[in-house]
């Protein structure tokens, strides 16, 4: 799966927008949504969101964890523990990077939202990192991690599969056996 | 103006049953199967149920939206929305057309023996595709080196040759719901 198609399915999370336009309910085949009223807030997915905000025809509320105090507690708390914290969303990464992308005038402090969400990231990502180092060295057979998000399981996923695939075929072939022949037609 | 679906579930020892679906659900079910494939390394049993009643779905959106007066938001919306279901039902057909050229000859042989209390792993038209896509290989490397050799080498067994899908490759896979006492076992030195 690439990070497009992982942001794709981040794009169906709800955020509030409010509409300056007015406009009935919509039924749409994955839900209904509105109906819309200049300065009246409402839920609408991500994707609807960020094109309506390119029409200028709206203005974004951020998430409620989109915060920069909030943030830097997550980021404290990641810090500490060793295992991974559960994070506000299971899509933080693409919701932050698409809504400070079009919307960062809607987001107070968007800089400092940015870094920190950076900094959550990285360290997540490293102790993904030594989590998959120990993961192929001990030559487990399965792991049980909580609280990954899947932008972050892509982010590693492909590499790690295939490292491990590869270590159990030269594990598996240490001893030839009768039944396995080599190539022949 | 939200209907409900008949989906025709397949039970291996009642029959069909009728499984009533709203059409969000029919979207996420196709999400899911999308997903379940990409991440798979072997092709799933294929779910055409869902295929039909989404495109379905889309033909009547279509037909709604050509009937109502245009330029208007709700038409770009209901279209917007169209193309985003209409790409995951192309990518989710398009990763097992892969697959199925990856694997062929395996497939292909899974299809004739005897289903036991198995589903298909192949639509009707995937397997047309599918024996197509062995004759043209068989004949397309017939053509091109196969009569040029010696009379006693001039056959090729597909199912040998083509690399079979890694049932022991390493997959993520998410808990849906709390489970208590599952146990993955280790690898033994038996295992090959």
């Amino acid at each position: 799966m690439d990070a497009a198609e992982v942001e794709f399915l981040a794009e169906k999370e709800l955020v509030t927008i409010i509409p300056n336009f007015s406009l009935d309910k919509i039924y749409l085949i994955g839900g209904d949504l509105g109906p819309f009223n200049p300065g009246l807030p409402v839920e609408v997915p991500l994707w609807l969101a960020i094109n309506l905000k390119q029409r200028q025809k709206c203005r974004l509320i951020p998430p409620e964890w989109m915060d920069v105090e909030k943030l830097e507690k997550i980021r404290d708390h990641e810090r500490k523990e060793e295992t991974f914290t559960p994070m506000p969303s299971p899509y933080y990464m693409e919701l932050t990077k698409l809504l400070l992308n079009h919307a960062s005038d809607n987001i107070p402090k968007a800089d400092e939202i940015r870094t920190l969400i950076k900094d959550v990231w990285d360290t997540r990502i490293a102790k993904l990192r030594v989590s998959a180092d120990s993961f192929v060295r001990q030559q487990e057979a399965h792991a049980k991690l909580d609280n990954l998000t899947l932008m972050e399981i892509n982010t590693s996923g492909a590499f790690l599969t295939q490292a491990l695939n590869h270590m159990y075929k030269l594990r598996t072939n240490l001893q030839p056996s009768e039944s396995i022949q080599s190539q022949d037609f | 103006m939200t209907e409900e679906l008949d989906l025709t579930g397949q039970d291996s020892d009642a029959g069909s049953e009728e499984v009533v679906l709203t059409p969000a659900e029919l979207i996420e079910r196709l999400e899911q199967a999308w997903m379940n494939e990409k991440f798979a390394p072997d092709l799933l049993e294929s779910k055409s149920e869902i295929v039909e009643c989404v495109m379905e779905q889309l033909d009547h959106m279509e037909e709604n939206l050509r009937r109502a007066k245009k330029g208007d938001l709700k038409v770009s919306i209901h279209r917007m929305e169209m193309e985003r279901i209409r790409y995951v039902l192309s990518s989710y057909l398009r990763c097992r057309l892969m697959k199925i050229e990856k694997f062929f000859p395996h497939i292909l042989e899974k299809e004739k023996t005897p289903h036991e209390g198995e589903l298909s792993s192949l639509s009707p038209e995937e397997l047309v595709f599918a024996k197509q896509y062995m004759a043209n290989t068989e004949t397309y490397l017939r053509n091109v080196a196969l009569k040029h050799m010696p009379p006693n080498l001039q056959t090729v067994d597909l199912l040998r040759s083509v690399p079979k899908p890694d049932l022991d490759s390493y997959v993520f896979l998410r808990v849906k719901e709390r489970q208590e006492n599952i146990l993955v076992e280790p690898e033994t030195d038996e295992q090959r």
